[in-house]
């Protein structure tokens, strides 16, 4: 097989080459300047790196076994792999130059040389013996594995193998937990500092692997000075150069990063407490914000989370059980829904009561039920008991909570029974007291017996008096018949309604009370107050209520409402349908241009001694009321017109209402009204629109 | 029914069967041990749910927002512009306005006037915030508030700012913030909607609301926000008509699902099931929500709280101490609404009435979450959908003028669920124009609530049309700052 073997022969001189290129690269490699082309090679090596793997632990698997034939196959896949081990050193070699170091690039880099060594080694010198093929292929294969090993650190990290076993045992330490020496200053003493200032090692006579060593200080005087950054030992030689031969660490030890410098100068020029908590740090200090990115934000629990079958089970509609977070294994719990709940219910909890840190409990009847089933959440850190109607003999259970920091306790009726059972639960952190019931000496002395809770007693109100709102008037239509019922109502309970139907403003002494329904039987003007204890009096409220009017025969409008404000024409000004307070509700005829002018023809024998006009008003949409009222009245000698039609004025901007202007009708005979109303022609000044003409609005003309 | 129907027949073909069966049975089995949930049905959009949910206990629970619709001045609330009244009468400068477009209605004016407010401005609390006269309440809650003097969006007029704020984008037919977070976090309460809706209305030049506000958008339904009735009877129709007693609704609703049930075994559709558990909600929600709603027991303490308007129903007054109420029952997010901000004439007088209706009953509603304990764990928002400007729209007299819209610069604030307390952030120029620092964007505001929902808002998506879609669309940075 000439063909072969001179393939055989280029790749085993290929061999070589190739360690000997491997060799220059691994010892001049930094001195190299890698052109762009070269580098485009170098990063083929994560994609290369995978074949002579396979080929090599393949030749060795072969090379292993005693068959000729398979050992031969063996060779031949030795060498293939061997030249692509080769290139891959080679491209390794270059991407090693981009920016990668070390150790583990020094560990990788001469494995795999190794590696090439060796599979060369074993594939000129397996004839040998089987001894030494055995031993040496055994190698290689150790060899390959640990150079993949080290090159996947590189790219993964350095624990990225065993990691996920790892991860299980770091300790997470939340920051409300975290102390400064024993979780920040502690761990970088004992990684970087330890092994030779230990028992059995101790260095320059300092022992670090115990306080008492800490505090004794070394041959050379203490450990640190308190305060002092510049006397304190520790601190000189960690920042000295690192060829000094003081320098800590040794140049050859492990060296502390900047941040662990950091810490360990902060910590002994905040004073070098051994015993300082993180939390004690002012949030603006550098050594608290180093901490907190270091430690969870959250608090960590040492109990096993329950069984997601368990949290399912006892979901329900009126019982809500989830963790904190998604994957936190401390549950909350919340109950909804006063008139199923039932208290035996918290027994069922016991299979989570390790978990559970939060119930809310708030409105759910807990009248005379035992709390010392909450004594079974050994955890508990938040409890909300608002408005359950809890007895101060029922406080006593929360001692056992010793996790207590939130407790709610607002609107239960509590005595000094109570503030001795709360003056006990000094684990609380936040108590809320709002309306229960206490005095203010047993606030006092609640508070002295808890000075490092903080307590709301909320807004209790007293003393402060504000105005009651109005009462509301209610009746089932403005125009009535003969006679109407109206109810006037407040929605405080305790207030006294007071009203007038004349039109006079009511007052808390002489109006008469309303305590039952009113029936009115004229046109009426009702207004009305509310009054109550601890209360100022309300504004008035007021409405009008027509008596439905004579019909005319017939009526004529001399102008046509505005085309916009029509309604059904000069009917709807008879039909007895009063207005909504919204002009464009269909019920309203509006003028801005033309009078509204009318004139109305009487049934024989009406006599109508008094005129109703029912108007809208609303200054913001420029409806006023009207500039001249004029009316007369008629028969066959002729029109007679009334000498007082006074009008009103409006003097600013009001919310829109309804307004009525009443006027009396002469005793003389006469058959015929004319009515009529000049809509005001410039807006007054103080008009956001002065100057422009004005709108009148009438819905209704009540004759009786 | 066509739906229905359609979705039958993807929920079983011959197609998916076989696809089933080709994953091999080994593949499947150790699929199965790897992925517990593979055959669960969980759907890809839950996955992206999981992965947008926190990994840290979140900061509010639940969130009250208290929208003041029609867009308040921030002039003549929080931020405090004495130039503005040095220089009344003066022309905004050119260089201020730096080619800020207008809307329809001062486009036209000949001038732009300045004018400062009517009302006079102190500094409270430990913050020293300043706070106008027209909210003595809200000034006696001052540290518990974080005011944001920098907001600024991007719309101009009402409807898409409204939209804007509350769904992220200006169109309609996104989801709104609360279905959002209802799709995030669910439903606290099985009994309750997961997003309630609130109404009033002031007597100020009010602007709508729409239900598009509070749509779901793309979302399923049961995220829509459902609206309050401002009668004595929020939720309608829930009671029993007279005759009928409790047992006999019982045994009616049991006898549906009975037929229901034959139903569903003939015919596997899913909507069945659904139907029947809506029947349960609202059989629930029968004695759930009149034990929420009855505010006949609330102390005079809280009637003193919250001012006497809140036992009058659809009152923002009442709406407040409703929210309280559903809010503490676990509904996830109680939006209100309060109407009549658009002062764009009689400013003064305006305000004098929407500043009473909210004034107390805001103040009333943090001290009322504050003395339960429910602050810390509840996230109260209040403010419009944009500022509005510093010159005057219409005739100028220093105690009656307007405003127009003004989308670059204005204020809202939040209290409670996590935010910082005691602190005014960003600032405007002398002007009260333009944003001097630390300035906040809309997508920015929706992004940091999110946050303290514990949601990463980059992360809460929904595909939809062929595209992933976000509350704050491809934008929005938490502001850190303002997170306690």
């Amino acid at each position: 097989m000439p063909k072969v073997s001179r393939i055989t022969s280029i790749l085993e001189n290929f061999l070589f080459f190739w360690l000997g290129l491997a060799l220059v690269l691994s010892l001049a490699g930094d001195r190299l300047e890698i052109p762009a082309f070269l580098q485009v090679l170098g990063r083929t090596h994560p994609l290369l790196l995978h074949f002579p793997i396979v080929l090599l632990l393949m030749a060795v698997g072969l090379l292993w076994v005693s068959d000729e034939r398979l050992k031969n196959a063996g060779a031949q896949i030795l060498l293939f792999g061997a030249n692509l081990t080769g290139i891959t050193v080679v491209a390794g070699l270059i991407l090693a130059n981009e920016a990668y170091e070390g150790d583990a690039l020094v560990w990788h880099q001469w494995l795999g040389f190794g590696s090439l060594f060796l599979s060369v080694l074993i594939y000129f010198f397996r004839a040998k013996s089987t001894v030494f093929l055995r031993a040496s292929s055994a190698a290689l294969a150790m060899s390959i594995i640990l150079t993949g090993h080290f090159g996947a650190n590189l790219t993964h990290g350095d624990d990225f193998l065993l990691a996920p076993i790892r991860s299980n045992e770091v300790e997470l330490v939340a920051l409300e937990d975290a102390e400064v020496f024993e979780h920040l200053v502690q761990p970088i003493l004992e990684s970087k500092c330890i092994a030779c200032h230990k028992e059995g090692k101790i260095k320059g006579e300092l022992r670090m692997d115990q306080l008492a060593g800490l505090q004794k200080g070394g041959k050379n005087g203490p450990f640190v000075i308190p305060g002092d950054m510049k006397k304190s030992l520790l601190i000189q030689r960690i920042n000295l150069p690192t060829d000094e031969k003081e320098h800590m660490p040794p140049k050859n030890k492990a060296q502390l990063t900047d941040e662990e410098i950091e810490i360990l100068e902060l910590w002994v020029a905040a004073g070098a407490s051994f015993d300082q908590k993180v939390t004690d740090l002012k949030s603006e200090e550098p050594l608290f914000q180093l901490a907190s990115n270091r430690f969870s934000n959250q608090k960590v629990y040492a109990f096993d989370p329950a069984s997601e079958t368990d949290i399912q089970d006892l979901n329900n509609f009126f019982r809500k059980i989830n963790p904190v977070f998604p994957g936190s294994p401390a549950l909350e719990v919340a109950y909804y829904g006063i008139s199923t709940f039932d208290p035996s219910s918290l027994k069922e909890l016991k299979k989570v009561s390790e978990q559970v840190i939060k119930i809310n409990l708030n409105r759910m009847p807990l009248v005379e039920v035992d709390l010392g089933l909450l004594g079974d959440f050994p955890n508990l850190e938040e409890l909300q008991l608002n408005t359950t109607g809890v007895s101060p003999n029922q406080l006593s259970s929360l001692e056992k909570l010793r996790n207590l920091r939130n407790l709610a306790l607002s609107g239960n009726q509590f005595n000094s029974e109570a503030v001795a059972s709360l003056g006990k639960l000094k684990q609380v952190k936040r108590l809320f007291l709002w309306n229960s019931g206490l005095s203010e000496s047993e606030r006092d002395e609640l508070k002295k017996a808890l000075p490092n809770t903080k307590i709301d007693f909320g807004f209790d109100g007293k003393g402060v008096i504000y105005a009651l709102n109005p009462p509301k008037i209610e009746f089932d239509q403005v125009l009535f018949q003969d006679s109407m019922e109206l109810v006037i109502s407040h929605p405080i309970p305790a207030a006294e309604i007071r009203y007038t139907l004349d039109g006079s403003e009511p007052d808390s002494l002489q109006s008469p009370i309303y305590s039952s329904p009113i029936w009115v039987e004229k046109t009426s003007q009702v207004r009305t107050r509310a009054f109550a204890l601890d209360w100022k009096g309300s504004t008035t409220a007021s409405a009008l209520v027509f008596k439905e009017g004579l019909k005319p025969k017939s009526y004529k409008l001399a102008f046509e409402p505005n085309t916009r404000y029509s309604a059904k024409g000069a009917t709807s000004l008879f039909d007895g349908t009063k207005g909504k307070t919204n002009h464009t509700s269909g019920e309203w005829l509006g003028f801005t241009d033309t009078p509204l002018e009318i004139e109305i023809f009487l049934e024989a024998e009406s006599k109508p001694k008094t005129i109703d006009l029912s108007f809208l008003f609303n200054e913001s949409a420029y409806i006023f009321p009207p500039e001249t009222v004029e009316i007369w009245t008629g028969n066959q000698s002729g029109w007679q017109k009334l000498p007082e039609t006074s009008t009103l004025t409006s003097t600013k901007l009001e919310e829109v209402r309804f307004g009525v202007l009443s006027y009396s009708l002469p005793e003389t005979d006469f058959e015929q009204l004319k009515i009529r109303l000049k809509p005001i022609s410039k807006l007054p000044s103080w008009h956001p629109g002065a100057g422009a003409k004005g709108w009148v609005f009438v819905d209704e003309i009540i004759l009786n | 029914m066509e739906k229905e129907i359609f979705e039958q027949g993807l929920n079983h073909n011959r197609r998916k069967f076989l696809s089933r069966l080709s994953l091999g049975i080994g593949s499947v089995a150790l699929g199965s041990l790897l992925i517990p949930d593979l055959f669960s049905g969980k759907q890809e959009a839950e996955d992206g749910l999981m992965r947008a949910l926190p990994h840290f206990a979140p900061k509010a629970k639940r969130i009250i927002y208290l929208f003041q619709n029609g867009a308040p001045s921030q002039l003549e609330t929080f931020d405090y512009k004495p130039l503005l009244t040095k220089n009344f009468g003066q022309e905004l400068p050119d260089s201020i306005r730096a080619g800020q477009r207008l809307t329809g209605m001062t486009a036209g004016q000949s001038s732009f006037p300045l004018v400062g407010s009517y009302f006079g401005f102190n500094q409270y609390g430990e913050s020293r915030a300043w706070i106008s006269s027209l909210f003595p309440h809200i000034s006696s809650v001052v540290d518990d508030l974080l005011i944001v003097k920098s907001m600024h969006t991007e719309a101009i007029n009402h409807d898409p700012a409204l939209t804007f704020f509350q769904t992220g984008a200006q169109v309609g037919n996104r989801p709104s913030m609360g279905s959002w977070l209802s799709y995030g976090l669910g439903s606290e309460n099985a009994n309750l909607p997961a997003f309630c809706v609130l109404l009033s209305r002031g007597k100020g030049n009010g602007q709508g609301v729409y239900s598009k506000l509070w749509s779901n958008g793309f979302l399923d339904a049961t995220h829509q926000g459902v609206q309050f009735s401002n009668s004595e009877d929020p939720v309608l129709y829930l009671k029993d008509p007279e005759g009928m007693s409790r047992s006999q609704r019982r045994k009616m609703i049991d006898q549906i699902a009975a037929l229901n049930e034959m139903n569903y075994k003939e015919f596997n559709d899913p909507q069945i099931t659904a139907k029947v558990q809506q029947y349960e909600m609202a059989y629930r929600m029968q004695t759930a929500v009149p034990e929420i709603t009855d505010t006949s027991k609330e102390p005079d303490s809280v009637i003193k709280l919250y001012g006497p308007d809140c036992l009058v129903p659809g009152t923002y007054a009442a709406n407040c101490l409703l929210a309280r109420k559903l809010s503490e029952n676990g509904v996830r997010f109680v939006q209100l609404y309060h109407q009549g901000w658009d002062a764009h004439d009689n400013l003064p007088n305006q305000m004098i009435g929407q500043a009473k209706d909210v004034d107390q009953a805001t103040a009333g509603l943090i001290t009322d979450l504050k003395q339960r304990g429910l602050l810390d764990e509840t996230l109260i928002i209040w403010g419009g959908e944009f500022g509005r400007t510093n010159y005057c729209q219409g005739k100028i007299q220093p105690e009656n003028y307007g405003r127009d819209h003004h989308p670059r610069a204005f204020s809202i604030f939040m209290a409670g669920g996590g935010v910082k307390s005691g602190m005014v952030y960003g600032e405007t120029d002398d002007f009260g124009y333009n944003i001097t620092e630390n300035p906040v964007h809309v997508h920015d505001f929706q992004a940091t609530v999110m946050h303290l929902m514990g949601i990463d808002h980059e992360k809460l998506t929904y595909k939809h049309l062929g595209r992933r879609y976000r509350l704050t669309d491809v934008h929005g940075k938490v502001v850190k700052d303002l997170i306690a």
